[in-house]
């Protein structure tokens, strides 16, 4: 086995630390009108028009909703830009 | 009543009435102050903890993010009196009037629907001209 591959093994444990997925959450809020939120998850995560309103509504109705899921860095940037918008989000491990 | 905003092969064209572009660069500026004010509502709804689980938020993450918030206002404030919009300066007035309006309702302590619902007067007029403008910016733009 060469070093590279010793080195791999040995690091398994912090892969599997940081590699944990996160969820990026959406809230519901008062005053943003679905119409923005569809347009603003469309234009943030690149999804089609169905998924952008299904989303939508489930954070009217369960009053949150996952979003997106994956690594930490990349939820913090989509949350980052739902801020830009106004938009309540946070992120947080999945569980 | 004329459209307020119209896509025009250049941009944005904007038609509102001096009050209303006043109402707004006012309303921007009130909203950026109020959200580097630490304690204040508008902050909390604005630049509040992004990752619940920490006990703090990345220092640069923070500092983005308030920049963030500041240039949108900014332009908002800088092109007021203007007749027309780019592309750019439309999407950034979409985020001052979503800034706004978050801003609004944090002062208001709007919590649900029945909160905004129970709105009367000067209060129930800002929060649905903000609304207006966002829907019909949003027409204009997604023409």
């Amino acid at each position: 086995m060469n070093e590279f591959d010793t080195d791999f093994l040995g690091g398994t444990d912090t892969l599997q630390k940081t590699d944990i997925p996160w969820d990026v959450i959406l809230w519901n809020d008062p005053v943003s009108l679905i119409s923005l939120v569809v347009r603003v998850i469309r234009k943030v995560f690149g999804y089609d028009k169905e998924k952008a309103e299904r989303l939508t509504m489930a954070v009217h109705q369960e009053g949150k909703a996952v979003v997106w899921s994956g690594d930490k860095e990349t939820a913090a940037a989509y949350c980052v830009a739902l801020h830009g918008y106004a938009l309540s989000a946070t992120i947080q491990p999945t569980r | 009543m004329s459209e307020p905003f119209i896509r025009t092969p250049t941009g944005i064209a904007v038609d509102l009435v001096a009050d209303i572009r006043s109402w707004l660069a006012e309303s921007a500026i009130s909203a950026a102050g109020d959200a580097t004010s630490l304690g204040n509502p508008v902050h909390r709804r604005l630049l509040g903890p992004i990752d619940l689980t920490a006990d703090h938020d990345d220092p640069l993450a923070e500092l983005q993010r308030q920049f963030a918030v500041e240039g949108s206002l900014g332009v908002m404030v800088a092109t007021a009196q203007s007749s027309e919009l780019t592309e750019e300066e439309a999407e950034e007035w979409i985020r001052s009037l979503q800034l706004i309006l978050a801003a609004t309702a944090a002062r208001m302590a709007l919590i649900d629907e029945d909160d905004v619902a129970a709105l009367r007067g000067h209060d129930a007029w800002s929060v649905t001209t903000l609304q207006a403008l966002i829907s019909l910016l949003i027409d204009a733009l997604d023409t």
